[in-house]
């Protein structure tokens, strides 16, 4: 059972621990007023688990859908933001005179011009890429023109832009408390990890590289922001309206309440949008001081340079193993650097998680350096500790001559080895099987395909994922029966490109025996709707749905109550499907539109909340992504052909938009094992390809065939919806997959990605010198 | 200056270096064609200049007097989406929706002018146009079954 929390509060509020991304909150929440029976396995549903087309799909194929930089108001100024062209050093002279008599200009900000809490436009420069100043003009046009009058001279000092000169005694002061995330390193231990390779038939040590990358989102970051008197209104491409709200009421000294955030639609955001930024704030601030509505929209090279990112991590991972392929110990310790600001999302609790090892130690050290901060990005540390640890493990199989199937499989664990706690549900075993029939593992069936040229190379390679899905509270939910019996559901959550509005309307539409076409899902503002998190963390359909659930059925009580005695009968006796109340086992029924039409202007409001997750139990996605590739040998470009995916993620709620989704996050995963890397000059420090000709994403010519499937099932235990996440496990595995299928198709591993076509050559040549 | 936008001539008097996709979107308010990278690397703000197919954020608006312009908001015919609108919503082909516009103009174009693409032609055709949610799959899908004969208007 849930704690209670110590004081005065009523037993409705309890306080519970809500894992994010690896990381647990304690959080209070309400408790549930009541708790629907679970949609198990067998429960016969006919709107949830439906493959239904996205709800706002004609929105976005008639250009109609608004996203942030399609927002107008009367009056409307545009804001431009000038960035620092150095690592480190200091504003020595800041000149704006030109700058503010240019046509159309109306403010400018800089130095010293905006509240402390912001932290905006300080002084000191600390990354290439930190906001100086902005302009708010008549037309985005005219503020860029204006930002380049502004004329700025800079005192360059020394900086530091890696782990290494980060690092180094008497390294430059990258932030004025030290150059250490605090409590370096991090340590996490079990058992005994010296005993366990001591006991190993065979030790493997290697150091894997994963690169920096850029979510690039298709729209950048961006805010418009207007005021009236002292409340507040913003627009913001977010993942989280009630979070900006926070930051925008904290940094601006405001209450809660006189902000007002907005999202309707979003082009993105991958982990990179989770709260307010200098956009929002130097919209908000030339608002107030103009009196107008400032637009403020990060250009291609700003969202590039200064948006977040997936930092570079160095693994040195050891790994100690029977022979038959039983571990005896993991050990990996890895360097971080963060940029200018970050928090602990490392790659060491994958290793922790995946396999049934007895002594695993992991140590993580944080640096900060003089670039843009990171932010979460799709299966943060996951995807780079995945890189590290399944590298590490198909290796492993490769010297001790197993198959690395079966090495996993030998390694499975049914209990979650970090808290020694039962899983709410784990298919992995079954996702195996699966995946290995689907791509014919390990003669991949499509081996009869000829090659492209006699230069080319074959390989296979797989790799599995494990990422915490439970979701969690807090999450509130209305469902509003209409006049005209239409239905509503109320919900502060956020689609970004997901399918949130889907899915949340198939819930509803499901419990409360509702036509799908009658529901729609108003999300986005925090000013009408009940409060929910973040959409991260692949957390919102575990978090959301349970709560939506439960508000459907709040509202199908109050509907049955009214249509019982229009029936003549009592609530218990009704039943209800496609919008239309039956009295059980008789023809007798009444149509919603019956009921709330007798029902006037009553509106029936159902509430519902996300209770806490069952205790002591590990709730997460699991899943194996198979690759099949071809390699050039000599101009060393890979190419991937097929990647076979059979993930665990409980029940899915709409399989096309999960399939959606699951593609999207492999193709990521495929931009990060083939070609994204940010590169930064480490003696100008400052980032070399901002741009997207210059940062690779993958376009329609890298597409392989991808064969996504999941394992049937419903995870009754994880909440009653049966639904876990499946945002982030679809990116976890992809990489680490290809790279294994690339050291199969040319006889040996490359340690780095990106595997660009210089690293796989290096690679082949290293062989051909080892031979002579 | 004169342009025609979706079958309507528009009168505008565009600054020396404002492009095409800043007098759609500024100026005529059709807001579906979307700015991204600003130079050329993306395909998001793909239109139709006199029936050719056109980045709108390296096309200079002065330099387009008399042409005709399409972008999303004319792809759809009268009463009903167009086939490639309803082939996209039926096969998922939008996530985010932000490359969508973009590359359902792309995709308009190549139809047009290449009825019967193979895989490969439409591979080629779309690699202008990025897409981050990674849709690409089920673009693919819906161009195909558009290049089938499936979704026509006239279809029984
Ligand atoms: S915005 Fe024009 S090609 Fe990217
Ligand atoms: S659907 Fe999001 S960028 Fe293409």
């Amino acid at each position: 059972m849930p704690r209670k929390p110590k004081g005065p509060s009523k037993s409705r509020f309890v306080s519970t621990v809500v894992e994010i991304e690896g990381r647990s909150e304690t959080r209070i929440v309400e408790l549930p007023a009541f708790d629907p029976a679970p949609w198990t396995t067998d429960s016969a549903l006919s709107i949830v688990g439906a493959s239904i087309p996205r709800m706002d799909a004609a929105e976005k194929v008639t250009g109609r859908a608004r996203y942030t930089a399609d927002i107008t108001r009367p009056g409307m100024l545009f804001a431009a933001i000038l960035r620092a062209p150095i690592a480190r050093g200091k504003i020595r002279s800041f000149d704006a005179t030109i700058a503010k008599k240019l046509p159309g200009v109306f403010d400018l900000i800089g130095p010293g011009d905006a509240p402390t809490k912001t932290r905006l436009f300080s002084n000191s420069i600390a990354y290439a890429g930190q906001p100086v100043a902005a302009v708010c003009a008549s037309s985005e046009a005219a503020a860029v023109r204006a930002i380049h009058a502004i004329v700025v001279e800079y005192d360059a000092d020394p900086f530091a832009v890696t782990f290494e000169s980060a690092t180094a005694p008497n390294a430059p002061k990258v932030r004025s408390s030290g150059n250490l995330y605090p409590n370096a390193p991090f340590i996490v231990t079990r058992g005994d990890v010296t005993a366990g390779l001591a006991a190993a038939d065979i030790v493997i040590e290697r150091v894997y590289h994963t690169p920096v990358a850029l979510h690039t989102a298709l729209e950048p970051h961006g805010a418009a922001a207007e005021w009236e008197g002292d409340r507040l209104t913003v627009w913001e491409s977010t993942q989280g309206i009630f979070r900006v709200r926070a930051d925008v009421a904290r940094a601006l000294d405001l209450p809660l309440s006189n902000v007002r955030v907005i999202k309707d639609y979003m082009g993105g955001g991958f982990g990179a949008k989770n709260g307010a930024g200098a956009h929002t704030f130097i919209a908000a601030v030339l608002a107030k001081r103009t009196g107008r509505a400032v637009r403020c929209i990060n250009d291609r090279e700003g969202e590039q340079i200064d948006s977040g990112n997936r930092p570079a991590t160095t693994q040195r991972v050891t790994i100690g193993a029977k022979k038959n392929g039983t571990l005896t110990a993991i050990r990996m310790i890895a360097d971080v650097p963060l940029g200018i600001s970050g928090w602990e999302g490392g790659p060491a609790q994958i290793y922790h998680e995946l396999y049934a090892c007895k002594n695993v130690h992991t140590e993580e050290t944080f640096a900060f350096v003089n670039a843009s901060g990171m932010q979460a990005f799709r299966g943060p540390g996951y995807v780079e500790g995945a890189f590290g640890l399944e590298s590490a493990m198909n290796e492993l199989a490769r010297k001790l001559h197993l198959d690395p199937l079966s090495l996993r499989k030998k390694n499975f664990t049914k209990r979650d080895p970090r808290k020694d706690r039962s899983y709410s549900g784990n298919q992995l075993p079954e996702c195996y099987e699966h995946g290995a029939r689907i791509f014919g593992w390990p003669k991949p069936n499509t081996t009869t395909r000829p090659l492209a040229a006699t230069r080319m190379r074959r390989g296979s390679g797989l790799a599995a994922q494990i990422w915490p899905t439970g979701g969690g509270p807090p999450s509130y939910a209305q469902v509003r029966i209409n006049q005209d019996a239409t239905v509503d559901v109320l919900v502060g959550t956020q689609d970004l490109g997901t399918g949130s509005r889907t899915i949340l309307a198939q819930i509803a539409a499901e419990s409360l025996g509702a036509q799908l076409k009658t529901v729609r899902s108003i999300i986005g503002d925090t000013q009408s709707l009940p409060y929910t998190g973040n959409s991260w963390g692949s957390m919102t359909t575990a978090s959301v749905g349970p709560a939506v659930r439960m508000a459907a059925i709040d509202a199908q009580h109050q509907l049955f109550d009214a249509a019982a005695s229009m029936l003549n009968t009592t609530p218990d006796t009704l039943e209800a499907r496609d919008s239309r109340i039956v009295v059980r086992d008789t023809d007798r029924s009444l149509t919603f539109a019956e009921v709330t039409a007798a029902l006037g202007n009553v509106v029936l409001v159902g509430k519902g909340s996300r209770g806490p997750n069952p205790e002591n139990a590990a709730i997460n996605t699991f899943g194996v992504q198979f690759a099949e590739v071809e390699v050039d040998l000599d101009t060393g470009i890979v190419r991937v052909l097929r990647i076979v995916a059979v993930h665990d993620a409980g029940r899915i709620i709409n399989p096309l938009l999960a399939a959606s989704q699951m593609e999207g996050g492999i193709l990521q995963g495929l931009g990060y094992a083939l070609f994204e890397e940010r590169i930064l000059d480490p003696r100008l420090g400052i980032v070399m390809n901002p741009t997207m000709h210059d940062y690779k994403i993958p376009t329609m010519m890298d597409v392989p065939t991808i064969e996504v499937s999941f394992i049937a099932g419903s995870d009754a235990n994880a909440n009653h919806t049966g639904a876990r996440g499946i945002a982030e496990p679809a990116i976890i595995p992809t990489a680490p997959a290809i790279a294994a299928a690339v050291a199969d198709a040319i006889g040996i591993e490359v340690l780095e990605i990106p595997l660009t076509p210089w690293r796989v050559l290096s690679a082949i040549a290293a062989i051909a010198a080892a031979k002579g | 200056m004169h342009l025609t936008v979706n079958g309507r001539v528009h009168e505008l008097r565009p600054a020396s270096a404002e492009t095409l996709l800043e007098s759609l979107r500024d100026s005529l308010a059709l807001t579906g064609t979307k700015l991204v990278c600003d130079r050329g690397e993306c395909g998001a703000c793909t239109v139709l200049l006199d029936g050719e197919i056109v980045y709108a954020c390296l096309t200079l608006s002065a330099a387009c007097e008399g042409a005709t312009v399409t972008t999303i908001e004319g792809i759809a015919e009268p009463d009903t989406l167009a086939p490639l609108q309803r082939a996209f919503i039926a096969h998922d082909a939008a996530q985010c929706g932000f490359c969508t516009p973009g590359q359902i103009v792309a995709a308009h174009a190549l139809l047009a002018a290449n009825p019967r693409p193979t895989d490969a032609d439409i591979r080629e055709a779309m690699s202008g146009n990025l897409c981050r949610c990674g849709t690409y799959p089920k673009i693919h899908t819906a161009i195909r079954a558009v290049a089938n004969g499936e979704f026509r208007t006239d279809a029984p």
